[in-house]
């Protein structure tokens, strides 16, 4: 039977960034303040079916890019779910989904960030959905890859 | 002390709703779950109501109910249940035995679009083409990004990607981000025309046979462009 391999996000970007074969400028974003949101399934959820949950890999990559970032508390194997996950973004409950981010949006003001960074694409969603309700229209949500190509320093 | 007069034992279905064997049954009741469940409260929901009733066999009002999708599967409960019960994969089982039509909002409908077209959008072929290529062009008029192009169907290329649907839909200025980094580390990568979706509806929905499908496309997508190595889709 022929096998394929398969990376995760966080292998390639760490492969690209380690054997330098992409370059980062970090001062893009020096007079940012970043937090890190752990998506349930490449962390906590990973980490209990597959053995492995990727906490570490996402904030090396994070520090990379950026020297001012701080995480959220609590957060890896305690993270709160951002609310958007299960296909909760897809059933059409909305008022359900906005409640369950509360805990979610005390967590990132008092982180006192001005970015959130996730590599997810439904926590993305469901944070650029939700985050108006909590008076947070001002917290830019950015991929981690996204982050890496605003960083990227190219010819 | 007759205790089978007291509980009727013989009267519990040990093979209902079971993620593993039994698994309901090793509920303590403690409501550590429903203590942690960021969901709990919503129309009276928490796991260990959940859990219960499956236990007492109400089977039927927790697969009709809103409970089991108002739950996002995040594990938090799981995390910290003593028993170590999957909760999530019980929710999960409780979907799955949903009737198909009567499954909540688009999430359904995606899947059935994805398992008859390809992708959750019905997007015809020559759109998504179209779309990519735009977008492709908008890179390679940016500095630093000269003569890039979206290699579509490269045979032999080291990296196949898939793509989420919403970024060929609304969100086609994400699109930008993976292309970039990729350009910029000479990667020698590749997206498929068809059967692209990233996406599998059918992990939300409980449908494990619909996700077999949809991953059994992408291994064929690499096989047919001989490619070693998977993006980890969505």
């Amino acid at each position: 039977m022929k096998k394929y391999h398969f990376v995760t996000v966080f292998d390639l970007l760490i492969e690209y960034i380690r054997d330098k074969k992409i370059r980062l400028d970090k001062s893009r974003f020096k007079d940012r303040m970043a937090t890190y949101h752990d998506p349930c399934n490449y962390g906590r959820q990973a980490q209990r079916h597959f053995g492995h949950g990727f906490f570490e890999e996402p904030r090396w990559i994070l520090s990379q890019c950026m020297d001012h970032w701080r995480d959220l508390y609590p957060c890896q194997m305690n993270q709160i779910c951002c609310g958007g996950g299960g296909g909760t973004l897809t059933t059409g409950y909305n008022e359900e989904r906005i409640f369950y981010a509360r805990r979610k949006f005390d967590q990132i003001r008092t982180s006192g960030a001005d970015m959130l960074v996730v590599p997810c694409h439904s926590c993305h969603g469901q944070f650029n959905a939700v985050k108006k309700e909590y008076g947070m229209e001002t917290l830019e949500v950015k991929y981690l890859w996204e982050l890496v190509a605003d960083c990227l320093v190219v010819g | 002390m007759e205790t089978d007069s007291l509980i009727a034992l013989n009267t519990l279905n040990h093979g209902r709703c079971r993620t593993w064997p039994f698994l309901q049954d090793f509920c303590l009741t403690c409501g550590i779950c429903a203590g942690s469940c960021p969901a709990s409260g919503v129309d009276g929901f928490d796991p260990r109501k959940l859990l219960r009733m499956i236990a007492l066999g109400m089977e039927d009002v927790a697969v009709s109910a809103r409970w089991p999708w108002i739950c996002t599967m995040c594990g938090k409960c799981a995390n910290v249940c003593p028993m170590d019960i999957d909760i999530p994969g019980l929710v999960r089982r409780i979907r799955s035995l949903r009737d198909r039509e009567k499954v909540p909002g688009i999430t359904h409908k995606g899947l059935q679009a994805a398992l008859e077209t390809g992708n959750n959008l019905r997007l015809p072929k020559d759109d998504y083409v179209f779309i990519l290529e735009d977008v492709g062009e908008e890179i390679a008029q940016e500095p630093g990004f000269e003569g890039f192009s979206v290699p579509i169907d490269k045979k032999g290329a080291r990296i196949l990607t898939t793509i989420h649907n919403k970024l060929v839909n609304t969100h086609t200025e994400d699109l930008k981000h993976w292309w970039k980094i990729f350009h910029a580390a000479g990667e020698d990568w590749t997206v498929p025309s068809e059967n692209w979706e990233g996406t599998n509806w059918g992990y939300f929905t409980g449908d494990d046979a619909a996700m077999k499908i949809m991953t059994g496309r992408i291994a064929e997508n690499m096989e047919r462009l001989e490619i070693d190595t998977l993006l980890w889709p969505e």
